[in-house]
């Protein structure tokens, strides 16, 4: 009887995981097919993706976009992961009611859609002589209510006790932040910096709008140049989707058992 | 106590602004002291920038926005290289942006007052063009004193970028409709190329009929939910989903009856077979699923990608209307013009080189034609002798001046700001024809549809 039952959970899980995949598996395998095949719905994999990157590289600039997308992701990544750290810290830390009501207003930003701001934005960062920048790009999104929440969440579990001991040590408030914290939540800035980096790297709209030379192209809106057209090259548009793909997927699977912790909870 | 908790609030604000300032000084110094590769990326922007403005001043640059590197880009370059036999300081710098992004980047920057960061020239879909022109005004430059000679194109092509008698657009791309056979699956049933030729869609679906009873292909396909086959129809008999004020006609339009009763027949019959997506519609052509199709003709360049069906292809004029009474065989769908933005200081620079190449070169036409199929709207072009070759790929047939004299008959069709809402209705309208639905009752719903869009 169970295993009949284990083995009906395997099948399902089999079933769902095949689901989940395939979509990666056709991209990988259209990115060796010629267009016509790929609108064929052939299912092998094909020799043509010497020939696809052949023709990727001679009509888009892959690296000055995947240089773009690195750049900006990277330092909205790191810049973000700092400020959103400190503020959730900060609120759950040195807790009072002011700062509850502050919080609370941060979460009601979180239900605002990106859309309805960006005119706003645009006019200001336009002002500002912030277009076609690596500051324009970061700005917007370089404190979320999501993170800082997801910051505070974990500092909850940290245990006052302990900062207590170290400022009767004498260790001060930087340091009891950067080198006691820090290395507890190891596993949420995992969390946080997965999350931030794909968010930012498949960022599409606010940089569409602000980036208005080719030299500042990002790997998404290079994507979207080559759907643009009369005629789709669809094995050169997998390839470049794979391409914009494994960034993210080697990020993922590095962190991905932190992940999995910090969103849980950092501290055991 | 409450010392204590005050003082830790300030060394927090004083660690966070510290943070800020640090990470702020060492990302601005960064690129120039230790990243050569990001400062190397950077420097092209600053060098547009500086161009950007040196146009402000009377330079001979003029920054460009379109799509498609095949055709409207290549196009923009080959035009860049003409005006440069006389201009040899002038020099274009295009921003490959796909349509969408166009709109998007055009609707943010009208909305906010600052249209500083507009090119000086974008491409502009036909069927979008009243309404982003109506919408926002301050975004575009009058074009009807620019010394643009508007006679030299087809009457329809120009209408769709004249708001209020001016014109705003310069057209390019050409979206005349043509009706694409293949001839060795006609001969199977016993027909040519030439029994399709200035037909009635009642000849077309008694042959399609015919076709399909003998070799199992049916003669059309298209997309379930799209309105492109229907908008062809209507447009090849003048008509159109508004009228001349621009409110929404289609409870007493008897052409829009005619043409939904039309495509339901043509479902029913299994003459056309509807197919989920784009990509779909283009696999039933190249696939052979299909015995021909009916579209703008650019989907020429889609039918060529089956290199195998080459000199299997017959070109010529779509069926018309059986009772409208304005019914022509020819239409149009897609399509775009070139628009010279408000943002344009140098427009003297702009609309000469625009007259001088898009409205005035029949030799550029005849550069872009044999590489990137992209055809005219320029009427002269049509008399030119690469115009005139026979294309192999169509049985050796002069498709191109064909196409070109077609583009010169269609009927004016009027978009207006509430196109693509019309469109959407009558696509769903039309899906519930197809399945058994009361015509006059859906073509209410989707006149209610758009009088709701409207704010009526």
């Amino acid at each position: 009887m169970i295993k009949i039952r284990s083995a009906c959970r395997y099948l399902f899980l089999i079933i769902a995981s095949l689901i989940s995949v395939f979509p990666l598996i056709w991209m990988a395998i259209s990115a060796t097919n010629t267009s016509v095949d790929v609108v064929a719905g052939r299912m092998i994999p094909g020799t043509y993706l010497v020939q696809n990157f052949k023709n990727l590289l001679a009509s888009q600039d892959v690296a000055g976009a995947m240089i773009n997308s690195f750049k900006y992701s990277v330092t909205l990544t790191i810049l973000s992961l700092i400020v959103c750290s400190l503020a959730g810290y900060g609120f759950e830390i040195f807790h009072d009611r002011g700062k509850d009501t502050v919080m609370s207003i941060l979460l009601l930003a979180m239900m605002v859609p990106f859309a309805s701001t960006m005119i706003p934005l645009f006019q200001m960062f336009s002002k500002a002589q912030l277009l076609n920048t690596t500051m324009g790009f970061i700005l917007p999104t370089i404190s979320t209510p999501f993170l800082i929440m997801l910051f505070r969440q974990s500092a909850r579990s940290f245990p006052h006790d302990i900062i207590e001991a170290a400022r009767i040590d004498g260790l001060s408030e930087v340091g009891i932040f950067f080198r006691m914290f820090f290395p507890t939540m190891r596993s949420t800035y995992a969390a946080a910096m997965t999350i931030t980096f794909m968010n930012a790297w498949n960022s599409y709209l606010w940089p569409k709008v602000i980036m208005q030379d080719n030299a500042s192209i990002t790997m998404p809106m290079l994507v979207a140049n080559l759907k643009e057209g009369y005629v789709t090259d669809y094995g050169m548009l997998m390839l470049a989707v794979l391409m914009c793909t494994i960034p993210t997927i080697i990020i993922f699977f590095l962190l991905q058992k932190s992940f999995a912790e910090g969103i849980t909870g950092a501290v055991k | 106590m409450k010392k204590k908790v005050m003082v830790l609030l300030l060394t927090a604000a004083m660690v966070v602004s510290a943070i800020g300032c640090g990470s702020k000084a060492a990302d601005t110094t960064a690129p120039a002291a230790e990243a050569p590769a990001a400062d190397a990326a950077e420097a092209p922007a600053a060098d547009d920038a500086a161009a950007d403005t040196a146009a402000a001043g009377g330079d001979n640059t003029l920054t460009v926005w379109c799509w498609d590197p095949a055709f409207n880009i290549y196009a923009m370059q080959e035009a860049e290289k003409v005006y440069q036999k006389t201009n040899p300081d002038f020099k274009l710098n295009i921003v490959e942006t796909p349509w969408e992004d166009i709109q998007t980047k055009l609707t943010t920057a009208a909305s906010s007052g600052d249209l500083s960061s507009m090119p000086d020239i974008m491409l502009m879909q036909d069927n979008a063009f009243q309404k982003n022109v109506i919408s926002f005004p301050d975004a575009f430059t009058d074009l009807t004193a620019s010394g643009i000679d508007y006679s030299q194109f087809g009457a329809s092509k120009v209408a769709y970028s004249v708001v209020d008698g001016k014109n705003y657009g310069v057209p390019f791309d050409n979206g005349a409709v043509i009706a694409c056979y293949r001839t060795d699956v006609l001969e199977e049933a016993g027909f040519t190329a030439a029994d399709f030729t200035d037909i009635t869609w009642s000849d077309y679906i008694a042959k399609g009929k015919e076709v399909l009873a003998k070799t199992g292909k049916p003669l059309l396909s298209c997309q379930a939910g799209e309105s492109d086959v229907i908008m062809m129809m209507l447009q090849s008999a003048g008509s159109s989903l508004f009228d001349a004020e621009g409110n929404p006609s289609m409870v007493d339009n008897a052409v829009l009856k005619e043409v939904m009763q039309t495509y339901a027949e043509l479902v029913q019959s299994g003459v056309l077979i509807e197919v989920n997506d784009w990509d779909q519609y283009v696999g039933s052509i190249t696939n052979s699923t299909v015995a021909g199709t009916i579209n703008g003709c650019w989907i020429m360049a889609s039918i060529q990608t089956a290199a195998d069906q080459s000199g299997k292809w017959a070109i010529t004029d779509m069926p018309k209307l059986d009772k409208a009474s304005g019914a022509t065989n020819y239409s149009n769908n897609g399509g775009s013009s070139w628009a010279v933005t408000s943002n344009c200081k140098n427009t003297d620079l702009a609309f000469d080189f625009l007259a001088k190449t898009f409205a005035g070169s029949v030799e550029f036409y005849e550069t872009i034609l044999p590489s990137s199929g992209a055809l005219a709207t320029y009427l002269p072009a049509a008399d030119s002798t690469v115009y005139a070759e026979p294309q192999e790929f169509f049985g050796g047939e002069p498709v191109f001046a064909q196409i070109t004299e077609f583009a010169g008959k269609i009927p004016t069709n009027n978009t207006g700001v509430y196109y693509y809402e019309a469109r959407d209705a009558v696509a769903v309208a039309i899906t519930n024809v197809v399945a058994g639905a009361d015509i006059d009752a859906e073509l209410k719903t989707a006149e209610d549809t758009v009088n709701f869009a409207m704010g009526k």
